[in-house]
């Protein structure tokens, strides 16, 4: 497609002296032309992929279909069940939760470790690669190394408990331990970018900051919580609305692979029950009313935020 | 003094950060090369006695080298579909004067924002009205076309670069294609390396779209292929057989990361700086 305009775009400003006004508008519509050329296939792939789905997930949740009879226009009904629906309770809940439990721990360890690291002493280049690497571990290995250190009875998790006493759990399949199980691995795997990110913020402090909070005798850690802490807020913002959507929606593979949302449903999400609905179920409809709601739920999450900062600036 | 004092306790610091958050990643290396009593053995040793390179035959026997060739052709197949769609549609819209550019990246960055794990039931209904389902087709060219990211990346890396070097390609009579490829794209190596290796290793470690799309043994991937045996439902499989997986599963994606591990940082780091 692109190739066979091209050579009109050489023809046409080959020449551009000689008249210039209509090479001009000519050579404007051949921008037209090859612009239009260019963003095709991209805009293509977007449209169906992108756009289509996301109109036709809005769209599927007024109707009932199982994927193969024809769809049946349902109205609000699959709203309705949304908010009468029990499971879906419970399923918001853990989500609440996996959020809750997630999001404030990964935020304020992320930000002490990034101190930690924003440092130039020498060899630090080759440690941070280190606090980096979880990042790379996918679902499924990450789930494969916990699954083999949550094992109730060899493995390490437990082993080390017994060495000082302590008779461990059998974490995943385990109604008290299964949750925060899960959410202490993907705190793990989340930390990485929440340290990449902080150390991002960190570099714009100014150091001259410090010098002068030195000079007044402020201590380390005064220093850490009264002058880094709320320099880098911009951070801290952008790092908890990631993280709270990461573990909205990151929870779900996680809890798929190691416990398939057990023991007893403690550990299945909203996005884990949707994916039930969907796949298991096959009610379409209801699955999609429960994706709807969801982004209802991060929209409104955002929204929140973007109040809270507004408030504080109000105050400052 | 007092310097020398706090760097070292801050050095102490950062080995033990370190060390704790790869503790997993060390344990899954040791633990692959144990044998399948050594593994569960209490203070754990950090290397194996003898290593039983075993383990790591009887994962290959398991996952099978067509799913590892399957994982390639996947990631692979993400990659480069991605790059060539968005990097002219990236040029377009930085370089050449077009009336629509505004809608274009308007339409293109809203729908970033929403989670892929919210539209993954649309995503697989339009696959599946497509007939795409267990194909590459299917497998590779929805993920491909989510390509926002690559656009945004390209675009702001084009935007940069200098419009009189452009220009006067242009007056020489060089098209908008010869201008991209040997002007803009040789200068991009950069943006080029950070893509490749964000896209490289999103790909290679997709879990569920492969999962529902394409399940069947001859196109399944590595990360679908492993998943079960983390669920202790193979109990027939020995931890240490799992952690070798775990390990090859791992192998390609460590060496880009090792290898663009600069580039990679700053794509990341990107994604969320908007």
């Amino acid at each position: 497609m692109t190739t066979s305009t091209t050579p009109a775009v050489d023809v046409t400003t080959g020449r551009p002296e000689k008249t210039a006004p209509s090479a001009g508008r000519r050579s404007k519509r051949v921008d037209a032309i090859t612009a239009t050329a260019f963003v095709t296939p991209a805009l293509i792939g977007f449209i169906l992929f992108v756009i289509i789905p996301a109109l036709g997930g809005l769209a599927l949740s007024f109707f009932q279909w199982d994927l193969f009879s024809p769809p049946q226009f349902v109205g609000l009904d699959n709203i309705v069940r949304l908010f009468t629906d029990p499971d879906m309770w419970h399923a918001l809940g853990v989500t609440a939760l996996f959020v809750i439990m997630g999001v404030i721990p990964t935020v304020v360890l992320g930000f002490l470790l990034a101190v930690l690291v924003n440092t130039k002493l020498p060899g630090i280049s080759v440690l941070r690669v280190f606090y980096f690497a979880p990042m790379i571990a996918s679902a499924a290995v990450a789930s494969v190394i916990w699954a083999a250190l949550y094992d109730p009875r060899f493995g390490l998790v437990n082993q080390a408990l017994s060495w000082v006493g302590i008779n461990g759990p059998a974490w995943l399949s385990d109604t008290t331990w299964a949750r925060p199980a899960l959410v202490i691995m993907m705190i793990w795997g989340a930390l990485p970018i929440v340290i990449i990110l902080y150390l991002g913020g960190l570099q714009r402090v100014s150091d001259d900051i410090y010098a002068a909070a030195s000079l007044d005798g402020a201590g380390a850690w005064r220093q850490l919580w009264s002058m880094t802490w709320p320099n880098v807020w911009p951070t801290t913002l952008l790092v908890t609305v990631l993280q709270a959507v990461g573990f909205v929606s990151g929870s779900f593979e996680v809890s798929l692979i190691m416990t398939n949302g057990g023991p007893l449903g403690t550990t299945q999400s909203l996005a884990l029950y949707a994916y039930k609905v969907a796949f298991s179920d096959r009610d379409i409809g209801y699955a999609s009313a429960l994706s709807l709601f969801q982004l209802v739920l991060l929209g409104a999450i955002v929204l929140l935020v973007r109040l809270l900062v507004r408030i504080r600036k109000a105050y400052s | 003094m007092r310097t020398v004092l706090s760097n070292t306790a801050r050095y102490v610091g950062i080995v033990i950060g370190a060390f704790v958050l790869a503790l997993p990643l060390l344990f899954m290396v040791s633990g692959s090369l144990k044998s399948a009593t050594e593994i569960n053995t209490f203070p754990p040793k950090l290397l194996p006695t003898t290593p039983v390179w075993q383990n790591f035959a009887d994962a290959w026997n398991y996952l099978t080298g067509g799913v590892i060739a399957n994982s390639f052709v996947f990631a692979i197949g993400i990659v480069g579909l991605q790059l060539i769609i968005s990097l002219p549609a990236a040029f377009a819209l930085a370089k050449i004067p077009f009336k629509w550019t505004g809608v274009i990246m308007a339409s293109l960055v809203i729908p970033m924002f929403i989670p892929g794990n919210l539209t993954l039931i649309p995503l697989f209904i339009v696959t599946f009205q497509l007939g795409w389902l267990n194909s590459f087709a299917g497998l590779i060219i929805p993920m491909a076309a989510q390509c926002a990211f690559a656009i945004l990346l390209f675009r702001q890396f084009f935007v940069s670069l200098p419009g009189g070097l452009i220009e006067a390609a242009r007056i020489d009579g060089a098209s908008w294609l010869r201008v991209l490829w040997s002007i803009a794209l040789p200068l991009s190596r950069p943006a080029l390396a950070t893509f490749c290796s964000v896209s490289f290793l999103t790909a290679w470690n997709m879990y569920i779209w492969p999962q529902i799309v394409a399940p069947d043994p001859a196109h399944r991937v590595i990360n679908v292929a492993l998943a079960p045996l983390a669920g202790g439902e193979n109990s027939l499989i020995s931890p240490s057989v799992g952690l070798a997986g775990a390990v090859i599963a791992m192998v390609p994606v460590l060496i880009v990361f090792i290898v663009f591990q600069k580039w990679y940082i700053k794509g990341v780091a990107g994604t969320g700086l908007e």
